[in-house]
C-alpha cells in the first residue's frame, strides 16, 4: 500500500543516525509499514561502511499472494538513485524482495547526501510505482481488437483495498471498491465522493460497473461505492506517468486521510461550539448580580455587608477565649511556682474600671 | 423560511414563559425525597397538559410540564445523510457533557434529538427569563452550527478533490494557471478550465460563499501547518 509521504520516515531516520554517527553503532531494525510493507536494516560494527536495507511488500494479482519479482528496469532505477553508493545483493535476504547495500563511503557529503538517503528511502515508492507503471504501459500498448478479451485486473497493495484496472476504447479506468467501518465516514465519504464523480474523467457509482462481473463478491460488496478514474494515453506519457500512478497509489490514504481531517475539525468546532453554550448559560445566573452592580450601588456593598458579621465572630471567639484562660489558671500548678500562687494577680487580667468597689474578689488557693 | 423559524421560535418562547411556573413539591410517595414529577409522571394531579408544537413534520418541540419540573425535547431538522450524522455527533456530545450544562438531560426523549429538564432548583440559581432565552439561543445556534459544519465538510470534500484531480487533468497548462489565479484573489473570480467548470461552479450562488482559500490552508487542513 502507498502512502502520502514518499519517502518512509522510519528508514530515512535510521540511515540518517547510521550516517552521522561519529562511531559505528550496530544496528539490527525489522519494521513494517501499513501493515503490509517489511523493513529489515542491517549494520554491524564489523564492516563499517556498508548497510544492508532489505525490503518486501505484499502483492496480490488475479488471487495469488507472490513476492512479485522485481523487473530489470526497476532494479536500474534503484541503482540510479546514487551511482556507486547502492548494490544489488543477490540473492536477497531470506523472506524479502530485494536487498540493498549502501556504501556509506561513497555518499558524496553534505546537502548531497541527505537527498540520496531521503530517495533510498523511497524504495517502496519506487518499487510499488514501478509495477504500476509497467502495468500501465502494457496495458496502453495492447491492440484494441483484443479488448474484448481484456479480464480486469486485481491489484491488491495493502489486504481488504484491492483495486482493479482493465482496458477500455482510447482508455484504461482504475476502479476502487470503497469500504469504512464507521458509519459516519461512510456518509462523509458518500458526499466526497459524489462530489468527486462530477469531475471529468473521474465517476462514482454506488454498484460496480459492467466489467467488473465475475470478481468475487467479497471484494465488489462496499458500503461507499465504486470510484473510477479515467487514464488516457496522455496521463503515460513521459513524466505524467509517475505522477498518475503515484495518485492510483495514494487514492486510498488520501481518502481515508481526508474523512479523518473531516471528523477531527467536526470536533473541534463542536467543542468551540459547546464553549460558548455554557458560558452563554453561566451567565443567566451571573447576570442579575453583575446589573446590580452596574447600577451605580457600590460594588463592596456586599463586601461591607460581611465584614460587620466577621468582626463580631471574631470578638465573640476572643471572649470564648479569654473565659477559657481565666477558667484554666485556677488549675493550673507550676512546681516550684507554689510561691507565685499566694499572689496570683500578676496573672489575672487587669480590669480598668472607676469605681474601686467594682473590684472583683479573687479567690487564693 | 427565516420568517417560519422567528414565528416557531416566539410559540415556543411563549409557551416556556407560560410554563415555567415551578415551585419546590416534595415527593408524595417517598417521604424526605424531592423528585421531578415531569420524569416519574406517578401523581397525574401534579402534572400539566404537554404541548406540542410543530414546525413541519421534522421539527417539533415538546414541552411537559408539572409542578416542580419542566422537560423540553426537541427535534432537529435533518434534511439528509450528513445532517443527519452531524445532528446525531453534535447533539449526543453536548448529551454526554451534560454536567455542564446542569439543565440539559444525559439522554434524550425517545423519538426526539435533545431533552432539557428544567427544575424548581434551576429556577431559584437562574433568571426565568434568561433561561428562556438561552433555550431559544441554543435552538438557533443548534440549526446555525449544523448548517455551517455540512458547509464546511462539504467545501473541504470540494478542495481536497479538487487538489487531487488536478494530477489527472490532462490540460495541465491552463489548469495550474487558472488555479494560481484563484489561489491568489480574495475570491474565486477567475473562471477555471472548461473542462472543470461544471465541477467547481456548479452552484452559482456558492461561488461567493466560498472563502478565500490560500496554499496555506490547504496545508493547514492536511495538519501540515498551523492548525487553523
Amino acid at each position: 500500500m502507498a502512502y502520502l509521504e514518499r519517502a518512509s520516515p522510519t528508514l530515512k531516520e535510521t540511515l540518517l543516525k547510521i550516517y552521522r554517527a561519529e562511531k559505528p553503532i550496530e544496528v539490527d531494525q525489522h519494521f513494517h509499514e501499513f501493515g503490509s510493507i517489511e523493513y529489515h536494516i542491517k549494520y554491524s560494527v564489523s564492516d563499517p561502511n556498508i548497510v544492508h536495507v532489505s525490503t518486501s511488500t505484499l502483492l496480490e494479482t488475479q488471487g495469488a499472494v507472490t513476492l512479485k519479482e522485481i523487473s530489470s528496469y526497476t532494479y536500474e532505477v534503484i541503482k540510479n538513485i546514487g551511482v556507486g553508493v547502492i548494490d544489488i545483493v543477490d540473492p536477497p535476504r531470506l523472506g524479502f524482495q530485494l536487498t540493498l547495500g549502501l556504501n556509506l563511503d561513497n555518499i558524496p557529503r553534505g546537502k548531497e547526501a541527505i537527498k540520496i538517503i531521503t530517495r533510498i528511502s523511497e524504495l517502496q515508492a519506487i518499487i510499488l510505482s514501478s509495477q504500476l507503471k509497467e502495468m500501465l504501459r502494457s496495458l496502453n500498448f495492447q491492440d484494441d481488437s483484443r479488448s474484448i478479451n481484456n479480464m480486469p485486473i486485481r491489484i491488491v497493495y495493502h489486504p481488504s483495498e484491492p483495486f482493479y484496472v482493465f482496458k477500455q476504447p482510447e482508455k484504461i479506468t482504475a476502479v476502487f471498491p470503497m469500504n469504512f467501518k464507521d458509519n459516519s465516514d461512510v456518509v462523509i465519504a458518500t458526499s466526497f465522493f459524489q462530489d468527486m464523480g462530477k469531475a471529468p474523467q473521474c465517476s462514482w457509482s454506488p454498484i460496480p460497473p459492467l466489467q467488473l462481473r465475475g470478481e468475487p463478491v467479497q471484494d465488489l460488496t462496499t458500503n461507499s461505492g465504486f470510484v473510477s478514474f479515467d487514464i488516457t494515453s496522455r496521463h503515460i506519457e513521459g513524466k505524467r506517468l509517475d505522477k498518475t500512478v503515484w495518485n492510483l497509489l495514494n487514492f486510498y490514504a488520501c481518502a481515508k486521510y481526508h474523512i479523518k481531517c473531516s471528523r477531527g475539525y467536526i470536533q473541534r468546532r463542536m467543542r468551540k461550539r459547546m464553549e460558548t453554550l455554557v458560558k452563554l448559560l453561566n451567565n443567566t445566573s451571573l447576570e442579575e448580580e453583575a446589573a446590580q452592580n452596574e447600577n451605580g450601588r457600590c460594588k463592596y456593598v456586599k463586601e461591607f455587608v460581611k465584614v460587620p458579621k466577621g468582626k463580631l465572630m471574631m470578638k465573640q471567639r476572643c471572649k470564648e477565649m479569654t473565659r477559657r484562660v481565666k477558667i484554666s489558671k485556677f488549675r493550673i500548678k507550676i512546681n516550684g511556682c507554689a510561691r507565685f500562687r499566694f499572689n496570683q494577680r500578676w496573672i489575672s487580667l487587669p480590669k480598668f474600671s472607676s469605681k474601686p468597689s467594682d473590684k472583683s474578689y479573687t479567690k487564693l488557693d | 423560511m427565516a420568517n417560519s423559524l422567528r414565528l416557531y421560535l416566539a410559540c415556543i418562547k411563549n409557551t416556556l414563559e407560560a410554563a415555567m411556573c415551578l415551585q419546590n413539591f416534595p415527593c408524595q410517595e417517598v417521604e424526605r425525597h424531592n423528585k421531578p414529577e415531569v420524569e416519574l409522571k406517578t401523581s397525574p394531579e401534579l402534572l400539566l397538559n404537554p404541548v406540542l408544537i410543530c414546525r413541519n413534520e421534522a421539527e417539533k418541540c415538546l414541552i411537559e410540564t408539572s409542578i416542580n419540573s419542566l422537560r423540553i425535547s426537541l427535534k432537529v431538522k435533518q434534511a439528509d445523510e450528513l445532517e443527519n450524522i452531524l445532528t446525531k455527533k453534535f447533539l449526543r456530545f453536548l448529551s454526554m457533557r451534560a454536567e455542564a450544562f446542569q439543565v440539559l438531560r444525559r439522554k434524550p426523549v425517545q423519538g426526539y434529538d435533545i431533552s432539557f429538564l428544567i427544575t424548581n432548583y434551576h429556577c431559584e440559581e437562574m433568571q426565568k427569563q434568561k433561561l428562556i432565552d438561552f433555550i431559544i439561543q441554543f435552538m438557533e445556534d443548534i440549526e446555525k452550527e449544523i448548517r455551517d459544519l455540512k458547509e464546511s465538510v462539504n467545501t473541504r470534500g470540494r478542495l481536497v478533490a479538487t487538489e487531487f484531480l488536478k494530477q489527472f487533468i490532462t490540460n495541465d497548462a491552463i489548469y495550474t494557471e487558472k488555479l494560481n489565479v484563484r489561489h491568489h484573489s480574495s475570491r474565486f473570480s477567475a473562471s477555471p478550465s472548461p473542462s472543470l467548470s461544471n465541477f467547481v461552479l456548479r452552484r452559482p450562488g456558492e461561488l461567493l460563499q466560498i472563502p478565500a482559500i490560500t496554499q496555506l490552508q490547504i496545508e493547514n487542513f492536511y495538519g501540515l501547518g498551523n492548525v487553523i
